[in-house]
């Protein structure tokens, strides 16, 4: 007998993660709640507008062969999505366990991956360690999968390309500073050969952007701009 | 913050055996304070904390203005600092100021003093990172050891951790900050100055005349923000709206609404990516109430533990300077008067600071 009694296995910073057991399939569903610090309005936008964009996102990324879980179904005015359980850990806590052979391996799987996504005008909007889950094993070895596309959207904008790869480059720098040169190159080398909206445009804009926080060293910040007016 | 109380000083620093005393000078931006501050063992307390601020008469700070205030109350506020403390400046052990990040002309008149102070009486002089400044003060009045850093005022916004000895920064404002945000809507639309009457932003008193919401652009990028197109998009109704109040309220209450809602969920996602029990709130905004409630619904929902810096900390001061000096003259990290350059743009995660986990 299949037990329906739900498992709560992560608090997300807008929804809650459940683990179901649905006819024998090991099920995540993953549930938008309201929360009392957030204004009504941007309660009911939050959880039906990323709700539907994540479906979307989801099942066309899936059928495209890029690395994310499957869909099942979905309820835009509950917010909730049902989708395949990954078995892994989120990189954010498991990249540092690795070997840097291992580390750039991922590195490169992970920018293989934005480049499919972004060759479909995909972008993810919160392309973190904390929403890659790694999976290990000893047969096939390390595989990731892609998560949490509740900030994701179309365009055609080299711009939010490149924020993916920001977040992606800066959130390996808050919190594994030691592996980030050696993940953020293999990120870009693969990234580049598999891009096909301009690889390298994207990543010069990831420089430029950047140079866009706050107090950045001015000679640095005219030195990036000088060069996308140079092309 | 109390003047008898004695504060345990929340990171490692090492054991010196007799009392250290430093006064610290802030200018970096408005206010031109002083600070000094007492270290008993591994603890401290405060024996003084002075400011003076610049206060435009209409528009914004004018660095040039806002410097030639600095030097006009420059002496009277270190006589009062002094008098406070009950102390001479021959008693005080090393002088520190803040030396970025900041407006060139205000910085350059602490600087100025500090370097003074410094060679004229013959005391080690520390040059301290404005934001750091806030960080380490909030995380000494709030007893917090490793918190998720939300630097919220005038001239930043962001969101920080700690991490390898250095400050990293998480998150940020991709143009203005959150302040600058709300003056110069306050100022555009002539509510504004002044911007603080009786610890109320002009917006919040503003967004008081209407309960009504309209929806403004809401940028989000992971845990960055940009709050520039909402700034435009808010000025934009405004203009339309001509000056009747409750269309200004409802303008006022939106803006806030969206620009607080975007900071909560950055706070709310970084908070997530680092599993951090405790949330610090600094910088001029954090002494606001609104977002304050925020924050207290936000942590009491995580269940972690949130602290805010009163008022009297939260804005800038010489006591933040004070202790962060403090901190750096322990560890040696001393200059001297011809070497000490004011830095306009001093990011927090550019330096090693040995006190941190």
């Amino acid at each position: 007998m299949a037990s329906l009694t739900p498992t709560l296995i992560a608090r997300g910073a807008e929804a809650e993660i459940y683990l179901v057991d649905f006819l024998g399939m090991k099920v995540v569903v993953k549930k938008r709640v309201s929360k009392p610090f957030r204004n009504p309005v941007f309660n009911k936008v939050f959880i039906e507008h990323r709700t539907r964009t994540e479906a979307k996102v989801l099942s066309e990324l899936y059928l495209a062969g890029v690395s994310v879980p499957s869909l099942l179904l979905v309820d835009e005015e509950a917010g909730v999505i049902v989708m395949e359980y990954i078995e892994g850990a989120r990189l954010s806590d498991s990249l540092g366990l690795l070997r840097e052979s291992a580390v750039e391996a991922i590195g490169e799987a992970i920018g293989k991956y934005a480049a499919l996504m972004h060759n479909m005008g995909i972008y993810h909007g919160d392309f973190t360690l904390a929403n890659v889950l790694l999976v290990r094993s000893s047969e096939s070895g390390n595989r990731v999968v892609i998560i949490d596309f509740g900030l994701a959207g179309y365009s055609t904008d080299i711009e939010e390309y490149a924020i993916d790869l920001h977040l992606m480059s800066r959130s390996v720098e808050a919190l594994y500073p030691e592996l980030a040169e050696v993940f953020t190159r293999a990120v870009f080398r693969a990234y580049r050969e598999h891009s096909k909206v301009g690889g390298d445009s994207v990543i010069r804009k990831v420089s430029e952007i950047r140079t866009r926080g706050r107090y950045v060293d001015r000679e640095l910040r005219k030195a990036v701009l000088r060069e996308r007016y140079v092309e | 913050m109390s003047r008898k109380h004695l504060y345990e000083v929340p990171v490692n620093i090492p054991l010196v055996e007799s009392p250290l005393i430093v006064l610290g000078v802030e200018s970096t931006s408005h206010t031109f304070g002083v600070g000094i501050i007492e270290l008993l063992n591994n603890r401290v307390r405060v024996l003084a904390n002075t400011l003076s601020q610049y206060k435009p008469e209409k528009g914004g700070i004018h660095p040039s203005e806002a410097a030639q205030h600095h030097v006009n109350t420059a002496h009277s506020v270190v006589k009062r600092a002094l008098e406070e403390a009950g102390i001479t400046l021959r008693e005080v052990d090393a002088v520190a100021v803040a030396v970025g990040p900041g407006l060139g002309p205000c910085l350059r008149v602490g600087a100025t003093l500090a370097r003074f102070l410094s060679a004229y009486w013959n005391k080690p002089l520390v040059s301290v990172n404005h934001a750091v400044a806030h960080i380490e003060i909030g995380k000494l009045v709030g007893g917090m050891r490793d918190p998720l850093i939300v630097y919220v005022s005038g001239g930043n916004t962001l969101i920080a951790v700690q991490r390898d000895k250095r400050y990293r920064v998480l998150g940020e404002t991709l143009d203005i900050p959150l302040g600058n945000l709300l003056d110069t809507f306050a100022r555009e639309v002539g509510i504004a100055p002044p911007y603080v009457v009786e610890g109320k932003h002009a917006v919040d008193i503003c967004a008081e005349w209407s309960n009504e919401f309209t929806p403004l652009p809401y940028t989000v990028k992971g845990a960055d923000l940009s709050f520039s197109g909402l700034l435009t998009a808010a000025l934009r109704m405004a203009r339309e709206a001509r000056k009747e109040k409750s269309q200004l309220g409802r303008i006022c209450n939106s803006l806030r609404e969206t620009a607080f809602n975007m900071l909560i969920e950055v706070v709310e996602r970084s908070l997530m990516l680092t599993s951090k029990r405790e949330i610090l709130l600094v910088g001029g905004v954090a002494s606001n109430t609104v977002l304050r409630e925020k924050f207290e619904v936000l942590a009491d929902f995580y269940g972690a533990r949130y602290y805010g810096t009163p008022p009297e900390v939260a804005g800038d001061n010489g006591l933040m300077i004070a202790y962060t000096g403090l901190l750096q003259y322990l560890y040696g990290r001393t200059t001297k008067p011809e070497n000490l350059v004011v830095k306009q743009r001093f990011r927090l995660d550019e330096e090693v600071y040995p006190w941190l986990p």
